[in-house]
């Protein structure tokens, strides 16, 4: 606006200069803006808020009931093995699933003309919609010995590996499935990143004889670390809400070896239709994660790029 | 623009916006609710469970029920939609307001949604259009409270019996007209059979509930329960479902005969039992729809009989669908509704004109005819019905006689009364547990299971 690039010798404005600079229609112009986002960005975080203390099957009143809700989430006997399995879920997909996606940038970047290829083949999973990935990758798990990885395994003399059907493989076998789903869009965040690095630098460092693998390690790392600290802390968040792949995988079995935090969240409310604990549970489950969040800020600060 | 024209768009801009963040409040407007009935006042009222598009016959013959009663109700207009009854997305529906004004749900659900006034009391306007004296006086208690009040009209009931498959019978060298009648002769035809075909001789579903939903069915056929009569505490935590689990335990770990897939929805096993994997599961008769219309199984492999018992008989377990009613419907929405309801689901039973031309239509529409069942109304009212349409029948009634047989010496048990979906899910993991974990320990799974679901009961 015209206005804020005028020198400003007046300290108070009367609201008729005010009114007569445009300054209502500047409001009205991002009122509605501010209401939308206030609508459907807040307003269900509000609701969300407010159902955590009510006992409400959204169709009768709802009533009151402080706490009750949360002392009920709390003390549920399913809640610390769905926060173990949350919290192995985001292990593994952190020591497994983290690299990947890294490797693959620096990997497509270092290829000149054939890069658009790698970038093709490496995204390709990420456009593969969620259910019919897992749907494929269900077929590829078939625990018989006639199943996918199961012959795969026979050709090296291996036997055949139950996969979903195993409590101890069925977790790492989503996270496998996940880290091939999403390394592809994670890469491309990274590609992007290492364009912003002044080749001066490599050459600096080829001309002081640094090979491929200490120029990534002291020119290109360092150089993102920005982008991979965001990016950890998006993970993080990202693995604790992980809901999709064993919804579908296995339900949560077997014997509850893969029921996360946020499939309990959905049972409490479409299987048990208690809606007051579903968001009693959402609620901790954000509060717990706005803490991460602040936490790991304070941590990676001094990583920061600028 | 101008200055004042440039005001001027953004005022209307924020006016059209806040308007409509106004109309998108969720509230519709208040219905005629309340007042006096009147059968010829125009109403519209969506019906849900239309089929879905990959079944152009289902959809056909839906669509030619909709235009038939349109025709014959001037003032009722009939809009539908697939929205149909899962455990896993019903409440989130019913939370969302998105229900349509007619659909089908289970048997299980009607028990807490009396309470919690998420049906309406229909009692009056079901006198209206006639309907009550046809019903089947022991279904309708699972749609009544305590002072008699109904809720939802019971259309369809079903019994679980035992699948097989006819075909690897006759591999395995077994009689493919004598399905077992006893747990000890599933164990011993399982392993005949994994043996001599090499596929699983037996399945049990697992997951989405229908673990504990079967487990159920095992623990009634031992004799068991699972739940109070009152539905306010747990009672498997005893011999029959500890014999039931044992059972289960023996033929995956010491026999060997349940094959690799533990994992098993209603819909993924029927597929497998279709495909010729599977020698024998736990189904209601209605599995040969699925089995043959979607999975391809050939009608000459499939056979039905009754559920395996453990001394007594102690009986099966029953359930089916209803119709339920939005809550939010009006007066005359609801007689509207009920008289669709009477028209696609009742009239065929009491018209021999209807049922010979209801069975005409499944035949055209490559539907079946004559699947035993178990009957929502009277038994006579049912044995008519079945007499008048027995010269269209299409399904091999003779290979469902072990099932039919037991219908008559079998009692019917419901299901767990009180938040049965919630009993389900919380049973699954034991039923998981002790086909993926060898050394599973049934007492100590059980009761573990039997306090959670005391806590839920309880809330």
């Amino acid at each position: 606006m015209a206005l804020s690039i005028r020198p400003n010798v007046r300290s108070r404005r009367s609201v008729l200069t005010w009114y007569r600079s445009g300054g209502l229609s500047a409001v009205l112009f991002v009122l509605p803006l501010i209401l939308v986002f206030l609508y459907f960005s807040w307003g269900p975080i509000v609701r969300g808020l407010v159902l955590s203390f009510q006992k409400n099957n959204l169709v009768t009143a709802p009533e009151w009931v402080g706490l009750s809700n949360f002392s009920y989430v709390l003390t549920d006997p399913q809640l610390p093995q769905a926060a173990a399995n949350t919290l192995y879920f985001a292990l593994l997909a952190l020591v497994f699933g983290f690299p990947v996606p890294l490797f693959l940038a620096v990997f497509i970047s270092e290829l000149r003309s054939t890069g658009w290829l790698y970038n093709v083949l490496s995204y390709l999973p990420a456009v593969v919609p969620p259910v019919a990935a897992i749907l494929l990758w269900k077929f590829f798990y078939d625990p018989s010995a006639t199943g996918v990885f199961n012959t795969v395994l026979g050709w090296f003399g291996i036997d055949p590996l139950s996969w979903l059907n195993s409590p101890t493989l069925a977790m790492p076998a989503i996270v496998l499935e996940a880290t091939w789903a999403g390394a592809g869009a994670t890469a491309i965040i990274y590609l992007a990143a290492l364009t912003g690095v002044r080749t001066e630098l490599y050459e600096a460092a080829e001309l002081d004889g640094a090979g491929i693998w200490s120029r990534v390690w002291h020119v290109t790392l360092p150089q993102i670390r920005g982008i991979i600290a965001i990016m950890m802390l998006l993970q993080l968040i990202g693995t604790f809400q992980v809901f999709t792949e064993p919804f579908l995988f296995t339900g949560g079995g077997p014997d509850n070896a893969t029921t996360t935090i946020l499939l309990l969240i959905y049972r409490y409310a479409f299987v048990n239709g208690d809606f007051g604990a579903a968001t009693a549970l959402s609620v901790l489950l954000a509060a717990v994660l706005c803490v991460l969040s602040v936490v790991y800020h304070f941590l990676t600060r001094r990583w920061s790029t600028t | 623009m101008t200055r004042t024209a440039r005001r001027v768009a953004t005022l209307s801009t924020a006016v059209a916006l806040l308007a409509a963040a106004a109309c998108a409040d969720g509230t519709t407007p208040a219905a005629d609710s309340g007042g006096a009935i009147d059968q010829n006042a125009p109403v519209t009222i969506t019906v849900g469970n239309r089929p879905k598009p990959d079944k152009p016959a289902d959809v056909a013959s839906f669509d030619r029920k909709v235009k038939d009663f349109m025709a014959k109700h001037p003032n009722i207009t009939v809009k539908s939609t697939e929205t149909e009854w899962d455990a896993q997305t019903f409440q989130a529906q019913v939370a969302g307001g998105s229900l349509p004004t007619v659909m089908s749900i289970s048997f299980t659900e009607p028990l807490n949604m009396i309470p919690n006034k998420q049906l309406p009391d229909i009692t009056e306007e079901l006198k209206l259009v006639d309907l009550t004296k046809d019903l089947n006086p022991e279904t309708l208690k699972l749609v009544q409270d305590d002072a008699g009040r109904i809720y939802g009209v019971p259309f369809e009931a079903f019994s679980v019996g035992l699948a097989y498959n006819r075909a690897l019978f006759t591999q395995a060298g077994l009689d493919p007209d004598k399905p077992p009648t006893t747990w000890d002769e599933v164990r011993q035809y399982a392993r005949q059979i994994t043996e001599k075909t090499g596929k699983a001789g037996y399945a049990q579903l697992t997951k989405d509930n229908t673990g504990g939903w079967m487990l159920t069915t095992m623990t009634y056929s031992m004799g068991g329960t699972v739940q109070s009569d009152d539905g306010k505490k747990s009672t498997f935590d005893d011999a029959p479902a500890k014999k039931a689990l044992r059972l289960l335990q023996e033929m995956r770990w010491t026999d060997n005969t349940m094959g690799s897939n533990f994992l098993y929805n209603q819909e993924e096993v029927r597929q497998d039992f279709a495909a010729g994997k599977i020698g024998m599961v736990m189904q209601a008769s209605d599995a040969y729809d699925m089995c043959v219309k979607n999975f391809g199984m050939k009608p000459a492999d499939y056979g039905h009989g009754g559920l395996p018992q453990d001394g007594g008989p102690h009986g099966t377990l029953t359930g089916g669908s209803i119709k339920m009613i939005n809550p939010k419907a009006s007066k005359n929405e609801i007689v509207a509704a009920l008289k669709w309801i009477k028209a696609t689901e009742f009239d065929k039973y009491t018209d021999e004109q209807l049922a010979v031309q209801d069975a005409k239509t499944a035949i055209a529409d490559k539907g079946f005819v004559g699947r035993p069942g178990v009957t929502p109304l009277s038994q006579e009212t049912y044995d008519q019905y079945n007499k008048w349409r027995e010269p269209y029948n299409n399904v091999p009634v003779a290979q469902f006689k072990g099932y039919s047989d037991s219908m008559k010496t079998l009692e019917l048990l419901p299901e767990p009364s009180n938040k049965g979906q919630e009993v389900y899910a919380l049973l699954d993991p034991v039923v998981q547990q002790v086909l993926t974990k060898k050394d599973a320990d049934i007492d100590k799974l059980l009761a573990d299971a039997a306090s959670k679901i005391d806590a839920r009961l309880a809330r």
